[in-house]
């Protein structure tokens, strides 16, 4: 294999990935500017629980929309519905109550739900999308006849569980490991076979791909996030809740769609999906922290609908630019936004009265704070990317990641004649200088004094 | 002539025994309707008359239908053997018979087994009017099993107006007062609501697209109406003027979701939460109450579409008529129009549509901004039946549209269907409706039989074939 053809064949970030990454970085940048405690401990903590069902359910219908014919499972939110309060029910009754039972219960469900819908679409031979409607309707009035109104309480063990005071939650292990199955997934045979038959049905059928087993391979896969979806839906809302189908189902599609994923089937990254579902809950976050006073739920709807088509009118532009953009690799703006975006989060959450006496300004307690090393300010503050940075190990972890990152690159790229291991170099030298400032504040800031 | 298969048919030897059994029907039918008419009893006149009708009329489905498609499957049969050049023994064709007509006898056993399993459990279930309910739902699944055959294109459309006389003829046995013509005419005014709604659902989606932006446009007209009127704007102008944006915002539904096909219907609902979002803000401006809208609806509209309307001195809602009007002219205009045919070539296969030069844009921008002006005429149509502006009031057509027409038959992949299928969806959908809340199931269980009820109509008629044949 030839460099360039390295180069070409390496490029599993796909252009369309663009789109979604510059949404995220705009809207996590304005998120950040208009309410900085998105980025404390708890901040994140309550954010990551809220988004993810979310992320999951996104998940869940990618895993069948890959799966070609038009499969997208509009019973998604009914299903998460479903095993939600069949949980909430089955644990009130104390038919099962322990964490091992739950799962396997909440997975179970969601995976003979989907082998059915795979059977049905195999052996019947309807749209799948009308399959999905059948379901979407009978889990829907199937969800009121077991539990009629919200109510009901989790399993004892599930109480914490949605606090969302730390960023270590359980939801946020169940979301890095979907993720890190379907990265594991998508290396295997079988995914290659799935998104061929996405692509072409009649191509993979006479190429021996056993079209059947791998339909039902592809809603197993969902069916085992839609299982976790609900765990993490029941997290959050502590309870049971029959109504929430709908919403569910419709923020999932969106999410999947901004995310870059087409619905006729064939194309799907699991990045663009968790960037997708986190873009609609940015989009979310961002309007809430204006405050249009009556007609704020107007507003809401407005901006999303908006945002929503824009987001897809960019996907059409795309290759309009591409001319352009050609030089410009997802990865790339991904580290290149990153970082802009870390400088924002520092600068919205610094604290900049700690550095007063320098402006020369200073207040009324100005000595105390002299007396106060920063350095134990930073250690203080209740802000996660401080905190992170500094401590010792984290920081020669950084130091040590960004190294060999840039050494890494330095070398692949070598042969080529162009400016992008300049911009990498740049990139780490900024990181590097980066941490250096924050280990030492202190001693930067006295350098700089008069 | 003789040699034509619709002439031939009749010479099978199968065909004597069934005239018989078919006599023996008919007779049996008209006995129990005289008998019905007697224990009513109705003037000797009518009961005489009715019985010879009842006869007359199940000789005639039994001879012209059931007779000529079973002799001919019979022909058939016995024409591939010899072909085949061996002989079929009964057992072979019985085999045979029994394995292409399973699903109906699957059907049949699950209807003997609920019937029986209800009559041993539930206590008063075992009534002639149940008995004569399962019997007429099984003979109905039967003739409609052996006769939908016979259609090569219609099929759905057969099956469905099947389902539909099936389900008013149970209703009316089981509902007391469903069979009536206060509960028809109500039946046929939620019926037209919903069949305009749908106007733009089946355009869109002979084209392959699906257009969730209706419900929104039409909570957002309703709203929006009653504010311009309270404005002080002429009522027949406001309507003109929704009925307008409703177009406009439909053609923007169809210019945006134009290059993005494939997610027409993430567009369709982001330009629809945008639309109610954007009326509401602009309904609410001036107002306390956010969100809500006072007025008076004038008397013409509300004389349009409420229950107790009068056209023309005849005591049914004008709405019915719009909606016969409008079905009838798409109907026809989709048969015999060149932007009708236009539609189907188009939804057919894209590629041979624009080798003689159709315009894939301008249709599909015309689909939707069709769908964006009924989508609006609902929206009024509706504020005069209920006589008070609210944005949710679109909220149930978001699937309900799509369920009619699945039901109906109309492919959701394009090309085929048409607003005649939509017609039977919408009216076996209301009917089954109707008939479920009146043995008085709630909310919830409608649904779940909805549910459970799409999945095999839509197996009867709209399988794809196997991927080997696709080959």
């Amino acid at each position: 294999m030839s460099p360039s053809e390295a180069r070409a064949g390496g490029a599993t970030f796909d252009t369309f990935l663009l789109v979604p990454i510059l949404l995220f970085f705009g809207l996590l940048i304005v998120a950040v500017l208009r309410s900085p405690s998105l980025i404390t401990s708890s901040g994140i903590g309550s954010a990551e629980i809220v988004v993810a069902p979310l992320v999951l359910s996104t998940y869940a219908l990618m895993a069948t929309v890959v799966a070609g014919r038009g499969t997208v499972d509009l019973s998604i939110g009914p299903l998460l519905g479903f095993i939600n309060v069949t949980l909430v029910q089955l644990s009130a009754a104390h038919v099962f109550t322990s964490p091992i039972a739950v799962f396997v219960y909440a997975l179970s469900a969601g995976v003979i739900y989907q082998i059915v819908f795979a059977l049905i679409v195999i052996w019947v031979r309807v749209q799948p999308i009308i399959v999905s409607l059948s379901g979407f309707l009978a889990l829907s009035g199937i969800n009121l006849v077991i539990l009629p109104r919200p109510g009901g309480v989790a399993p004892d063990w599930m109480a914490d569980w949605g606090a969302g005071t730390s960023i270590w939650a359980p939801s946020l292990f169940m979301v890095a490991a979907a993720t890190l199955g379907w990265l594991i997934f998508s290396t295997t045979a079988f995914y290659g076979h799935l998104r061929m038959m996405g692509s072409d049905e009649r191509a993979a059928y006479t190429s021996g791909v056993r079209i059947g087993v791998v339909r039902v391979g592809a809603h197993v896969v969902s069916g085992l996030f839609a299982g976790l979806a609900a765990l993490s839906y029941t997290a959050l809302i502590n309870s049971g809740d029959p109504s929430q189908g709908k919403t569910y189902t419709l923020i999932s599609v969106t999410a999947l769609v901004l995310g870059g994923t087409s619905l006729m089937g064939g194309r799907a990254t699991v990045l663009g999906s968790l960037l997708g579902a986190l873009n609609l809950f940015l989009i979310g976050y961002v309007l809430s922290t204006f405050d249009f006073g009556a007609v704020q739920g107007f507003v809401t709807d407005l901006s999303y609908g908006v945002i929503l088509v824009l987001s897809l009118l960019l996907t059409v532009a795309l290759p309009y630019l591409h001319r352009w953009l050609r030089y410009v690799s997802p990865l790339q703006a991904f580290v290149v936004l990153g970082l802009v975006f870390t400088g924002v989060a520092l600068h919205a959450t610094y604290d900049y009265t700690a550095l007063a006496p320098f402006g020369g300004a200073a207040p009324a307690a100005a000595p105390g704070w002299i007396a106060t090393p920063p350095l134990e300010q930073v250690e203080q503050a209740p802000n996660f990317l401080r905190s992170l940075f500094s401590t010792r190990l984290s920081q020669l972890a950084v130091l040590l990641l960004a190294i060999v990152i840039a050494l890494r690159i330095l070398v692949s790229q070598a042969d080529a004649r162009r400016v992008t291991p300049l911009l990498y170099a740049a990139i780490a030298i900024g990181g590097v200088l980066g941490v250096w400032l924050l280990m030492d504040t202190n001693a930067f800031v006295s350098n700089l004094r008069p | 002539m003789t040699d034509s298969p619709l002439f031939a048919p009749l010479t099978a030897p199968i065909v004597r025994p069934l005239r018989w059994i078919g006599l023996a029907l008919a007779g049996l039918i008209a006995a129990i309707a005289a008998g019905f008419g007697f224990a009513q009893s109705t003037p000797t006149l009518y009961v005489i008359f009715v019985t010879i009708a009842t006869f007359a009329v199940a000789l005639w489905i039994w001879n012209g239908f059931f007779l000529r498609w079973a002799a001919e499957s019979a022909l058939y049969t016995q024409a591939a053997a010899e072909r085949a050049g061996r002989q079929v023994s009964a057992r072979a064709a019985l085999r045979g018979f029994l394995w292409r007509n399973k699903g109906a006898l699957a059907g049949l056993a699950i209807l003997i087994a609920g019937y029986l399993i209800l009559a041993l459990t539930v206590s008063g279930f075992l009534t002639w009017t149940n008995l004569f309910t399962t019997l007429f739902l099984a003979a109905s699944l039967v003739f409609t099993t052996l006769t939908s055959r016979a259609f090569a294109d219609n099929r759905s459309a057969f099956i469905g107006l099947m389902v539909l006389g099936t389900m008013f003829v149970v209703a009316s046995l089981n509902v007391t007062g469903f069979f009536s013509g206060a509960n028809i005419k109500s039946m046929l005014v939620f019926a037209s609501f919903l069949g305009l709604a749908t106007v733009g659902q089946t355009l869109v989606a002979l084209l392959g697209g699906l257009d969730l932006a209706i419900p929104f446009l039409i909570g957002s007209s309703n709203v929006g109406l009653l504010y311009l009127i309270g404005l002080g704007i002429p009522s027949v102008i406001a309507v003109i003027i929704v009925l307008a944006i409703g177009t406009l915002i439909g053609l923007l539904n169809g210019v945006l979701s134009f290059p993005l096909q494939g997610q027409a219907l993430i567009v369709t609902l982001g330009v629809g939460f945008a639309t109610s979002g954007l009326t509401q803000i602009l309904t609410s401006i001036g107002s306390e109450f956010a969100g809500n809208v006072f007025g008076k609806v004038p008397h013409w509209l509300s004389n349009v579409a409420a229950m107790n309307g009068v056209t023309f001195g005849l005591e049914i809602p004008p709405v019915i008529f719009v909606w016969i009007v409008v079905s009838a002219a798409l109907i026809y205009g989709m048969k015999n129009t060149v932007y009708g045919r236009y539609l189907y070539a188009l939804g057919g296969n894209r590629t041979s549509a624009q080798r003689i030069r159709i315009s894939e844009r301008r249709y599909w921008w015309g689909a939707f901004a069709i769908s964006g002006f009924a989508s609006a005429l609902t929206g009024s149509l509706l504020l005069g039946w209920s006589g008070g502006g609210f944005i949710g009031v679109g909220d149930p057509y978001l699937f309900t549209t799509l369920t009619a027409l699945v039901i109906g038959g109309t492919s959701l992949l394009g090309g085929q269907g048409g607003y005649g299928f939509t017609v039977i969806g919408v009216l076996v959908l209301q009917v089954l409706t109707a008939f479920l809340v009146g043995i008085g199931l709630k909310y919830e269980w409608q649904q779940f039989i909805y549910g459970l009820l799409i999945l095999p109509m839509v197996a009867l008629y709209a399988r794809s074939p196997h991927i080997r044949t696709q080959i």
